[in-house]
């Protein structure tokens, strides 16, 4: 249901972006959907799928590019990896202080005409 | 959808003051410009990407816009109106269920002789939440959002403008039970309040990460089921605060009254 609401804003956001640069098609549209954005990638993209019927991502591409999770671990400050916000450092099992990456989610790019 | 006329279809919300039997609804749109048809799709037509084919009528285009942009910027507009009018805007979020209005109602009933206290509420059907609230003495503002999960710094904007909240006021807006997804949506609050209740398990915070993470406080409420719960505040708190170690905590009954004092204390303490 909620990322029903998330695909809404980025069939919106897509058609705001074209129209301001006077394009009528939209052939690809690449969305990075970072693993601790909060947004279920799979999820996201069927949402999407589901509703671009008769708007401006009707017949595009539509890419998903996930990125990683990155956080600095409290215990060792060692920086690394993960992909879920539970996820505990490797190297000494405590939990992170800081993310540092894999939040985004955006529209990266389109490609239009 | 409003059972009264059959407003308010699927992706529109409506905002009504908690009185109101007649249909002087608002209809609020999440966005205010046309949907435009796109009409260059012959659905005929098989849709084939043929890799070979040469885009050159197509350019790219970078955009690294954040979605949930439009979102923030509302939401700082909102925030804006609150610090200019000094009003002390709250973001009560939890499970439904958890005891939100409760806790309200008795907040209300508390605060009210010495300040001005103005609620929105969020449900997604009924102005229930509402009515009680205007019950117990402050005025409440229902926002309803039909088949949606989250109010949104859009629907705050409009129901502003709808509610005159006076300065030097506290603004309470109760969320939509849910945990998941209010997480992602900044109101324009000066705080985010979460609230889970004893019978909800003490591994809560793990489960629910980001509401917890995106949190100044937590609530934990209905301390008088403790006896008949296996609910661990401590390991609840040690829970909150492997994610969020800045959280602060409130042990409640908003039943018998347990650490509503600590609580009105610290609203107040906001509005120095």
């Amino acid at each position: 249901m909620h990322e029903l609401s998330l695909a809404t804003e980025v069939i919106e956001l897509a058609q705001r972006e074209v129209g301001k640069r006077g394009l009528t098609v939209i052939e690809e549209i690449l969305i990075e959907v970072g693993d601790l954005s909060g947004v279920e990638a799979d999820a996201f993209e069927s949402a999407l799928g589901l509703i671009v019927k008769g708007s401006i991502l009707e017949g595009a591409e539509i890419k998903i590019l996930r990125t990683p999770g990155k956080a600095k671990c409290s215990g060792c400050n060692t920086e690394f990896d993960l992909s879920q916000r539970m996820a505990t450092c490797p190297g000494c099992g405590s939990f992170p202080s800081e993310i540092r990456g894999g939040q985004e989610f955006r529209v990266v790019s389109l490609l239009a005409g | 959808m409003c059972e009264t006329c059959g407003c308010g279809k699927d992706g529109e919300f409506t905002i009504k003051e908690s009185s109101e039997n007649d249909h002087h609804h608002d209809h609020g749109h999440d966005h205010h410009h046309d949907h435009g048809h796109n009409h260059h799709h012959d659905h005929g037509h098989d849709h084939h990407h043929d890799h070979g084919h040469h885009h050159h009528d197509k350019k790219e285009i970078p955009l690294n816009i954040d979605i949930l942009s439009e979102n923030n910027r509302l939401a700082e507009r909102n925030r804006g109106y609150f610090e200019g009018r000094q009003v002390v805007c709250l973001n009560l979020v939890s499970s439904p269920g958890s005891g939100k209005t409760t806790i309200l109602e008795k907040t209300i009933a508390s605060m009210i002789p010495r300040r001005k206290i103005f609620v929105i509420e969020g449900d997604q059907q009924t102005a229930r939440d509402a009515e009680r609230i205007e019950k117990s003495g402050a005025p409440a503002l229902q926002i309803n959002t039909g088949s949606g999960c989250h109010l949104d710094a859009n629907m705050i904007q409009l129901a502003l403008k709808k509610m005159e909240v006076s300065a030097g006021s506290v603004l309470f807006i109760e969320n939509v039970g849910n945990l998941v997804c209010p997480a992602m949506f900044d109101l324009g609050e000066q705080k985010r309040v979460v609230v889970i209740s004893v019978t909800e398990g003490d591994d809560k915070p793990l489960k629910y990460p980001y509401m917890f993470q995106s949190s100044h406080l937590c609530i934990i409420n209905k301390t008088d089921l403790l006896p008949y719960v296996d609910f661990s505040v401590e390991t609840a708190m040690a829970n909150a605060r492997q994610i969020n170690p800045a959280l602060e905590f409130i042990l409640m009954s908003a039943k018998t009254g347990e650490g509503m004092k600590q609580w009105v204390e610290w609203v107040e303490g906001l509005t120095d």
